[in-house]
């Protein structure tokens, strides 16, 4: 009923996306071939064009086919050569897809850029909301208001000022760049702070009789209750950042090697011409997948996260 | 107003058989209480009566009409749920008007603005007003009509779900455990004001509760349920004097009854060795159970049939419970005594006790009550 | 809160300790703050005033003139027209979709989990990755969609007046269509996004008293309709606040897949001409900086007004 037409729809680009990783050019052009494509030895244009043979590889080759004319000799080179660059439409998809754009140095950058904001800003998050939640302090209002009040400002909207700060400084084009703006998520204060007000208090009044200053309250005694909540956290972080593409597209321009694997993507369609679609929607596959499969193994965590996350 | 029929109605949830084949008969304008332990399937029964929940097999029938393919909507029954379920959105008012509103508006009219325009309207909207402000009246809940749920007490919130309840004059009120979210003195009131609510309405009232004393003190007819079985069902005072089965004794009264073993060699009955009677002749099984109230046992001096230890110590003012351990055998029984005799309990004391073997009760050891028994038992002369 | 007793030695101690504690905790965060959030608002305010460029070494005052063009010039009629159309489809859409999802999800129990699954996958994934996957199943001829399209032709389908267009002329170029590009634009942001508003509107439903319903029931309503008017729907309430309210933020800042099928120049006639991208190209690209920070400003200014409204709202409509 209604439900399956939705997952046709929803399920559409999908299908598509993997199906043409896996399909040759022709195949792709002509629509045809199911979903796995037939899989035929196809030959790779680029890589006969690259080993055309010239005038001495033909006299060495003419050793190798006695009695042929030189027209011979070379058919018969570029038989060889087709030969060698023949292989089958998924190799061909995928490994174009690894080796004309560097998709591992993006994948890399995407798992460092994550990893690090992630990291920072627990490390940022996690003390001031302690402290927001626990400790008695003039200003703690205060303080916790202007939390709400930059919870108003999603950090795309004043993306403009920050490029220009950062290029005044030169960072433009570094892991810095990329990092940086991401480093104070108010919505992760705000998420513990709710948490760590759950936690009783009785436990952290313990750890102070035991000497504990309060920042290794922070790290001993409330980050172990938190795991649940910042396992949410996690992964809403991480989901949103591997996905960014705006801030990097601005901050990212000349440094290839710096490509998070939105961008990777992007300039791979720039370059390519229609033919080249089988390796995109490889790279399409490829960046997609880990998180794909990460979201079907801990389902649960996640809706949990998203759902902790809106309603407070 | 009609009779009500419940024709062996088993429940399964899976594996688990939650209802055992439950036949009863309701008649019309009675208040039938459905007590028992958690778990004995009484809310159960009671969803399945309202259509809440469909029966494994078995049929309800009001006024001798099946009802056990119909939906809950179409039963005209209506039921107060132990957590009242009020629509928190509504105001009082229109919590008590929104069943007249579904069964006697069509969909059109119940449309916000086009609903008040289609002709008719006007009168039906002032037709539930007033229906609604007369059962307002009848709780005492007029003044609170423009509150929210949110706003009202635990005791007030109960008056709204019963105000809905009664709205529609049903064929019958289902109530589940109305009173268990009330503290304990607004349930002693409100009990008393259900069972006029009730006398007043003449209406047929099915109430649920584990409490046994709530049934006892509202009922017309008691029906004990356990482990997915109705037990016994008569008045209250037949249950409390007359028990079929032992679990029933246990179950009404507090404090418990005082189960005692009883043995019986030939013609003679004993207990503890001690000889009861000597004319016992009926072929009664070998051990049997003797259930005594607590107001059946009585201080002696001369003569007990029962020594023991008081233990413990319940002075209520205007009664008096003591717990004492039998010297027999260390179990304990409890009796009741008048404020006087409390210097003679004090803890530790050695007591006597003695009884009158007409209002005992006995048990075969499945439980069942053996009334024959009891009958012989009493004629002949006791032993002293 | 830990009670001070007065027999311990160092009363004083305690709580300047804390403050001290808590100022420190709270520092990084609280300079993080400032820096990368509030300040650069403020930088953005004042250069809305300026015809500043990167790399200029200083800039004249232009007063509100970046404000004027951006309420004369047709460009950025445009931006406004595409932007609010975006959102204004956009999100009543996904939000109903969203809670249509939900409550068909709920009502199937376990089976309705591999939907669950199903339908929040696109928010998962690259939104340019399935952007571009999208863009390739959009293509004119060798596109997935027009293809399956044409299948209908020859068939009865043939009558809608679509069809017979399409069948006979060729089916529309949609992304690169004038009038097509912003809604293709607002259907994949659908689609990207109703699961997200699913998930939400399915936590908002399990924390419905399943008694509410029960007493419905008893009370005379039949259908699901009524059931959802009477008590899902109320119950929803500031579920719903919340999800249109996340739902307008994020359609605001649409910008991906604009990017990603028009790098230069926001849609065919500028169509898909958003506010976002208005941003990229002006600010950045054309180093407009003055005009860019004044579209920043209303852009802020937006948002934080939806953003008031949902608490405005929440604090009035949540009364139990």
């Amino acid at each position: 009923m209604v439900l399956i037409l939705g997952t046709i729809i929803v399920l559409a680009p999908f299908y598509m996306m993997v199906s043409y990783s896996l399909k040759s050019p022709g195949e792709i052009a002509r629509g045809e071939g199911g979903f796995f494509g037939r899989q035929e030895m196809m030959i790779d244009p680029r890589c006969v064009a690259l080993r055309q043979p010239g005038r001495s590889d033909i006299e060495a080759g003419s050793a190798r086919f006695p009695g042929q004319d030189d027209g011979g000799v070379q058919a018969a080179l570029l038989a060889e050569t087709e030969a060698d660059c023949s292989m089958r439409p998924v190799v061909f998809n995928y490994s174009k897809a690894f080796t004309e754009a560097p998709l591992i140095r993006y994948l890399l950058n995407g798992v460092i850029v994550t990893m690090s904001i992630f990291l920072i800003q627990i490390v940022v998050a996690l003390p001031a909301a302690y402290a927001l939640a626990k400790l008695k302090f003039w200003g703690r209002d205060a303080v916790f208001g202007l939390v709400l009040f930059c919870l108003l400002i999603p950090v795309h909207a004043i993306a403009l000022p920050l490029y220009i700060g950062l290029a005044k400084l030169g960072l433009t084009n570094t892991y810095a760049a990329l990092v940086v703006p991401w480093t104070i998520s108010v919505f992760g204060i705000f998420l513990m702070r709710q948490f760590f007000m759950t936690v009783p208090d009785d436990l952290i009044d313990a750890a102070r009789m035991d000497g504990m200053s309060e920042l290794a309250i922070v790290w001993r005694v409330m980050l172990p209750t938190a795991i649940p909540a910042l396992l949410a956290f996690a992964i809403f972080s991480v989901v949103a950042h591997w996905n960014d593409y705006f801030w990097p597209r601005i901050v990212v321009t000349g440094n290839r090697d710096l490509f998070t694997p939105p961008l990777g993507l992007r300039e791979f369609k720039g370059d390519g011409d229609g033919s080249f679609f089988g390796p995109m929607m490889a790279t399409a596959t490829v960046i997609v997948t880990p998180l794909i499969v990460a979201f079907l193994l801990a389902q649960r965590r996640f809706i949990e996260g998203i759902t902790l996350s809106g309603m407070k | 107003m009609s009779d009500l029929q419940i024709a062996s109605i088993t429940k399964d949830f899976g594996a688990t058989s939650v209802l055992k084949g439950v036949t009863l008969d309701v008649k019309d304008g009675e208040f039938i209480s459905l007590v028992g332990p958690s778990g004995c399937g009484k809310s159960t029964l009671l969803r399945i009566i309202a259509g809440l929940e469909t029966p494994t097999s078995g049929n309800i029938s009001i006024g001798g009409k099946d009802m056990t393919q119909l939906r809950a909507a179409d039963r005209n029954l209506s039921m107060v749920f132990q957590s009242y379920a009020l629509y928190p959105h509504l105001t009082v008012a229109e919590n008590i008007a929104v069943p007249l509103q579904m069964r006697q508006m069509t969909s059109l009219q119940r449309l916000p603005v086009l609903g008040g325009i289609l002709p008719g309207a006007r009168t039906q909207k002032d037709d539930i007003a007033q229906a609604v402000r007369h059962a307002a009246e009848m709780l005492e809940i007029a003044a609170l009509l423009d509150r929210k749920p949110g706003q009202l007490s635990g005791g007030q919130r109960q008056r709204v779900a019963l105000g809905r309840a009664l709205v529609r004059d049903p064929a019958a009120f289902l109530l589940d455990e109305p009173l268990s979210n009330l503290d304990a003195k607004l349930r002693v009131q409100t009990r008393a004001e259900i069972a006029e609510l009730h006398r007043r309405l003449k209406a047929t009232f099915i109430y649920v509760t584990h409490d046994q004393v709530e049934a006892m003190t509202m009922s017309d007819r008691i029906a004990v349920m356990m482990g997915g079985e109705i037990l016994q069902c008569a008045a209250p005072d037949v249950i409390y004097e007359d028990p079929d089965d032992i679990r029933v004794a246990e179950f009404i009264g507090s404090p418990k009854i005082n189960i005692l073993p009883l043995e019986r060699n030939a013609a003679e009955l004993t207990m503890f060795d001690k000889l009861l009677s000597t004319r016992f002749s009926i072929d009664s099984p070998k051990m049997m159970r003797l259930a005594l109230r607590p107001e059946a046992l009585r201080l002696t001096q001369s003569a007990p049939r029962l020594t023991g230890r008081v233990m413990h110590f319940e002075n209520l003012g205007s009664e008096v419970f003591a717990q004492v351990a039998l010297d027999s055998d260390g179990s304990r029984v409890t009796l009741r005594a008048m404020p006087a005799q409390r210097q003679n309990l004090g803890l530790g004391a050695q007591v006597g006790l003695t009884f009158d073997l007409s209002v005992a009760m006995i048990f075969d050891a499945e439980g069942t009550r053996l009334r024959r028994a009891e009958l012989v038992a009493t004629r002949t002369p006791e032993v002293a | 809160m830990a009670a001070v007793d007065p027999s311990v030695a160092n009363i004083a101690k305690p709580n300047s300790g804390q403050a001290r504690a808590g100022w420190g905790l709270v520092a990084p965060a609280l300079t993080l703050m400032a820096l990368i959030l509030l300040v650069p608002i403020i930088v953005a305010g004042v250069l809305s005033f300026t015809n500043y460029s990167l790399g200029n070494p200083g800039f004249d005052w232009v007063g509100v003139q970046n404000y004027e063009r951006l309420f004369t010039r047709s460009t950025y009629e445009k931006m406004f027209v595409a932007t609010f159309t975006y959102v204004i489809t956009v999100v009543p859409i996904s939000v109903g979709l969203g809670l249509g999802a939900a409550l068909l999800v709920h009502s199937l129990g376990r089976i309705g989990d591999i939907y669950k699954t199903i339908y929040f996958l696109p928010v998962m994934a690259t939104l340019l990755a399935m952007a571009i996957a999208w863009e390739f199943m959009l293509h004119p001829t060798i596109g997935m969609v027009n293809r399956a399209l044409e299948v209908a032709c020859g068939t009865w389908f043939e009558a809608l007046p679509f069809f017979t267009n399409g069948c006979a002329e060729g089916f529309p170029l949609w992304l690169g269509d004038r009038d097509y590009a912003i809604w293709v634009i607002c259907f994949i942001g659908i689609w990207q996004g109703f699961g997200f508003n699913m998930v939400l509107f399915l936590a908002g439903l399990t924390s419905v008293h399943r008694e509410l319903y029960h007493a419905a029931e008893m009370d005379g309503a039949r259908s699901g309709w009524e059931r959802f008017r009477l008590v899902t729907w109320p119950a929803l309430g500031p579920t719903t606040v919340f999800v249109v309210t996340i739902s307008c933020i994020r359609a605001f800042q649409v910008f991906d897949t604009i990017e990603a099928f028009w790098p230069q120049g926001g849609g065919p006639n500028k169509s898909a001409y958003v506010m976002m991208f208005a941003i990229f190209e002006k600010g950045i690209q054309q180093n407009l900086i003055g005009i860019g920070s004044a579209i920043t400003m209303l852009f802020l200014l937006f948002v934080m007004f939806l953003t008031v409204i949902q608490r405005w709202l929440v604090e009035r409509k949540v009364h139990y």
